[in-house]
């Protein structure tokens, strides 16, 4: 249990900016999900708190105190590493059981039974704990290291993409039980993944890294309903949120947001449209996402837009719905069994109720409908 | 529908090959073994009857002191080996996970050794080695057997380090252990067919060595690959007795490369092949 | 541009020195039978381990087939090198000749046939754009990315006008987003070429936004081969059924009990029971352990379904996740409902009656009504 800091934290390999001047402060018992691209700097901030990798500037903080210079085993963390890390000439018990034999955490063999039964039990891995990791299947070897990390209890749990490696069917399943087990970690946990899904599913709060510094900080509801600039925006939503260029019309008859070459405007909330007037600007970038996309093969009403059928793209329970409005893809779901023939008429409809408006410039989020509601208290 | 009976056939074949193979191979080394125990009189004139002697045994054993110079081999060979593992390992260690200037540089000059010849560099060393008294000791043998020794342990080492990803070590000092742990429970099991395929490698170079002892060592130090010249003496050559001397100091190399055998192909390829 | 025919294929590894008790090996893959029509595009499906991999090694002739026939067209390949047969390959590792261009390395093979220089560039030039490489002619293998290598690598297959374009797991190294684009880019360049093409993957949602029609394999069997809607829909078995979703189809043990006349599913160790749909009242008698399939998305919150508890609620904005445990058996429900629910809440569940599966518990093969 502790609250982790990172103060001004840069740190660079060779020539390439890893961190660059990086602060956060995840607090006790938190789970915190480290959410971007590869190569964002997620693992070297992990490990910069682990101790493994030491930054050129700032400070990693413990409880407020100063650890730059402790070494990793004195900091009292566990880790699960993206490429498990296991032990390959012991059995699955020994790897669980190794932290409580060393010399630092050591404790007696009765009580290290106990806790690695306990662990594998709750890791389903019971039946494989006298076998050699070259004998398991990466699931069950990423279960071994989730137990290993489990196994103690140290001041903060840092786990580095423990689902990457596993296929669809068993990532959504070990998902679904870490988030069963979150309740009962009672230890402050920080999580690194390129997954959204992981992301928005477990993190208390989730920090978007880009190009080792944070893009955003905050909640789900904040990442998603309120991405603070495009690139966030991008991130979370399957499919991609649609960013189209949208002409805002201040006054008259056509009052409220023209896009995609249409002549009618589109009647936006007013706390939108005060937000809009309010910069001066007529340019800007709308963000739709692709469930407030609705299609029709047959005109609804005056504001359905026309387009063709670009292709049908089939991705399991649902399906990808490209639409090619003059040379724009709009991207929306359907049903997976849809069928329709490329090119055919097909008329969208738009819901301007959660659409985002971003600067054309800046790429950042300008207003959205009700933008209040889901910004929580400050970090 | 299967090709069974082919297979069958081909088979055969193979085995036949094999066999033709290992009579063409292991014969010398068996004929070898039978000469010692005949005597010079019966050695040209009989094949495989004839009546076994235990006189040219008596003659190399007793007469020489052909064991003093089998355990020299044994004291500079295996003292090498053990100067070799106790630098090269750290040094095969370093070249693996650090990053330095030159690093690859150092690896191949490193490498290069095993390359040159011995003859090459005879002269120079044996003005070197008068000049620092190490000419005809033990420790002026071992250094020198480090050029066969040391390159090809530090080669295979380095490649077994590779293949442990980093993040093991880590693991393991995040798990508490301290650095000497980390290396003795963990790193060492891990190289350990490595380790030990080259070591009894290098040992096997490093006993057949000629050159270097036979110019750098005189009387104190014999290696038995030099008292073999011994046995070509001016008069006549006594192949019994050189059979002796052959066989004895064979047989630590055949005992060796069988206990070995299956450890040998695993660990020198294991490691070493690279993606 | 070509058909292609498997015909009771098989293939066995036989390594006597690991199986010490003379039992010959297992077949890799077999008595495999599946026609590719001209210009189609074949996925073949399956975990690691299934078979795939040797079967398009097989095809092609890169291993040697144990028994059965290959046609390509109404040819009989079995016995053709490699180069004879007229494919394409672009194969999981790039294998990109690090000291050519990538100019070089996609005319290696056309300078192996001894075509003219200008001819060379002209089929270049002509497949280049297709792929959207011709930035990246004149750069070495080593400065190019996971992405573009694998660009490069489709391209060199094509350059030779190939009857049949074989990939073997293309895409499996590329991170999510350079996956899905360059998903897109085959299949458009599917489009545009025509060629027939089969792919090798363990991704179903690589095989299934891809194929006009998936072949699934399974421990070296052919389970299913139909179109992606066809596997999605219809699975014949408890594997492809379990296989093929993402997330995977609630595969749960159920008894069938009766209550007033009614036929019932009901989860064993508790009191949650689901209404049989009348369409298989005929074959389903009380006391039968079935094994029941249901997809998340098929799973409904009603006013009057059954009570169950929630176990897990998850937030994935444009879905949100439901995981609900019964006794031993967990659902997984996905609902686009705004409600914000928590674990511990009770919703009531009902089925859409005709996206109901059931298999034999034995077998795992489908019960049809």
């Amino acid at each position: 249990m502790a609250n982790i800091e990172l103060v001004n934290v840069t740190k660079s390999f060779g020539k390439k900016k890893a961190l660059n001047d990086i602060s956060i402060q995840v607090h006790d018992k938190e789970f915190f999900v480290l959410f971007g691209p590869a190569g964002a700097g997620k693992t070297t901030i992990l490990k910069t708190i682990a101790g493994i990798e030491l930054p050129e500037k700032g400070l990693v903080k413990f409880d407020g105190e100063i650890v730059n210079l402790v070494e990793p085993a004195q900091r009292n963390v566990s880790m699960v590493f993206e490429n498990y890390a296991l032990y390959p000439h012991i059995t699955a018990y020994d790897n669980i059981a190794s932290p409580m034999r060393s010399p630092l955490y050591r404790k007696d063999e009765d009580y290290i039974k106990d806790r690695v039964m306990k662990v594998a039990a709750l890791m389903k891995i019971d039946h494989l704990m006298d076998r050699l990791p070259a004998r398991m299947s990466n699931g069950q070897r990423q279960r071994v290291a989730l137990g290993r990390c489990l196994v103690r209890e140290p001041k903060v749990f840092l786990m580095d993409e423990p689902l990457a490696h596993l296929d669809a069917k068993l990532r959504h399943f070990m998902r679904a039980e870490l988030k069963e087990m979150q309740a009962n970690f009672n230890t402050t946990t920080i999580y690194v993944t390129h997954d959204y899904m992981e992301a928005l599913s477990l993190g208390d709060r989730i920090a978007v890294i880009n190009n080792g510094q944070i893009e955003q900080l905050g909640t789900g509801d904040e990442m998603y309903y309120t991405p603070v600039n495009e690139f966030v925006a991008r991130l979370f939503g399957e499919p991609e949120i649609n960013i189209i260029d949208a002409e805002f019309v201040l006054d008259g008859g056509n009052k409220g947001v023209r896009i995609l070459n249409q002549i009618k405007s589109f009647a936006i909330p007013e706390d939108v449209y005060d937000a809009l007037a309010a910069t001066g600007k007529t340019q800007f970038h709308i963000g739709l996402r692709a469930i407030d996309l609705s299609y029709s093969f047959e005109r609804q009403t005056e504001h359905d837009i026309h387009g063709q059928v670009y292709s049908i793209e089939p991705i399991g329970n649902k399906a990808v719905l490209n639409v090619d409005v003059n040379d724009t893809i709009l991207r929306t779901v359907s049903p997976p069994d849809l069928s329709a023939e490329m090119d055919s008429d097909i008329f969208v409809s738009v819901n301007m109720k959660n659409a985002m408006f971003f600067d054309a410039e800046s790429h950042e989020l300008v207003v959205r409908h009700n933008q209040a509601q889901y910004t929580k208290a400050v970090n | 529908m299967f090709s069974e009976n082919q297979s069958l056939l081909s088979r055969l074949i193979q085995n036949l090959l094999l066999i033709i193979y290992s009579i063409f191979a292991l014969f010398p080394l068996f004929w070898m073994a039978l000469i010692t125990f005949k005597s010079d009189l019966q050695m040209f004139n009989t094949t495989f009857f004839f009546t076994p002697t235990l006189e040219n045994y008596k003659a190399v054993l007793i007469g020489t002191d052909y064991i003093k110079t089998f355990i020299d081999n044994v004291i500079v060979s295996g003292g090498a080996v053990l100067v070799s593992v106790l630098a090269g390992v750290p040094a095969a260690y370093a070249l693996a996970r650090f990053n330095f200037k030159y690093k690859e540089d150092l690896a191949f000059t490193i490498l290069s050794f095993k390359f040159a010849p011995e003859i090459l560099v005879i002269l120079p060393l044996f003005m070197i080695y008068q000049k620092l008294h190490l000419y005809d000791t033990y420790l002026g043998l071992i250094w020198v057997y480090q050029l066969i020794t040391m390159p090809l342990l530090i080669w295979v080492v380095r490649g077994y380090f590779e293949d442990i990803s980093v993040e093991v070590e880590q693991a393991a000092e995040l798990d508490g252990y301290p650095w000497y742990s980390v290396f003795w429970k963990i790193l060492l099991p891990l190289i350990k067919p490595g380790l030990v395929a080259s070591a009894l490698l290098a040992f096997i170079f490093a006993w057949n060595s000629f050159t270097f002892s036979l110019q750098l060592s005189g009387f104190n130090i014999q290696t038995v690959t030099v008292a073999s010249l011994r046995y070509i003496a001016s008069d006549t050559v006594h192949y019994g007795q050189m059979a002796v001397a052959a066989t004895i100091a064979a047989l630590p190399e055949v005992i060796l490369a069988l206990l070995i055998q299956k450890h040998l192909v695993r660990g020198l390829s294991f490691g070493a092949v690279k993606g | 541009m070509a058909k292609l025919i498997l015909k009771n294929v098989f293939k066995r590894y036989d390594d006597r020195k690991k199986k010490k008790g003379g039992k010959l090996a297992d077949f890799a893959v077999n008595d495999l039978t599946i026609t590719c029509s001209d210009g189609e595009f074949v996925g073949i499906l399956g975990p690691s381990g299934c078979g795939k991999t040797t079967t398009l090694r097989m095809v092609a002739g890169l291993e040697e087939i144990t028994a059965g026939e290959i046609y390509i067209d109404d040819t009989l390949i079995n016995h053709l090198h490699p180069k004879d047969r007229g494919i394409g390959l672009a194969f999981e590792d790039y294998a990109l000749y690090p000291p050519l261009t990538v100019y070089d390395n996609i005319a290696f093979n056309l300078r192996a046939k001894k075509m003219s220089e200008a001819d060379i560039k002209k089929e270049v030039m002509r497949i280049a754009p297709l792929m959207k490489v011709e930035e990246l002619l004149d750069m070495k293998p080593a400065a190019l990315s996971g992405g573009q290598k694998q660009r490069v690598n489709i391209t060199r297959a094509l350059v030779r006008r190939p009857k049949l374009l074989l990939l073997d797991e293309p895409l499996s190294h590329l991170d999510g987003k350079m996956r899905q684009i360059l998903r897109t880019e085959l299949k458009r360049l599917h489009k545009e070429v025509g060629c027939t093409t089969i792919i090798v993957t363990h991704d179903q949602l690589e095989a299934m936004s891809l194929s006009d029609k998936i072949c699934i394999m399974k421990d070296g069997l052919l389970q299913q081969f139909g179109t992606p809607y066809e596997v999605y829909d219809d699975p014949v078995n408890v594997f492809v059924a379990g296989f093929i979703g993402e997330p995977p189809m609630n595969l749960n043990k159920v008894t069938i009990t009766e209550e007033d006349n009614i036929l019932y599913f009901s989860f064993p160790e508790s009191s949650v029971k689901i209404a049989v749909p009348p369409k298989y009242t005929k074959v389903l008698k009380t006391g039968m352990h079935v094994t029941l399939g249901i997809r998340p998305n098929d799973l409904l919150i009603t006013e009057d379904g059954s009570p169950v508890k929630i176990a897990v609620f998850e937030n994935l904005g444009d879905e949100k996740r439901i995981g609900i445990r019964i006794g031993e058996e967990y659902l997984t429900l996905i609902t686009s409902d705004e409600t914000l629910y928590k674990q511990g809440d009770v919703i009531r569940l009902q089925v859409r009656e005709d996206k109901t599966h059931i298999f034999d518990i034995e077998t795992g093969n489908k019960i049809r009504a």
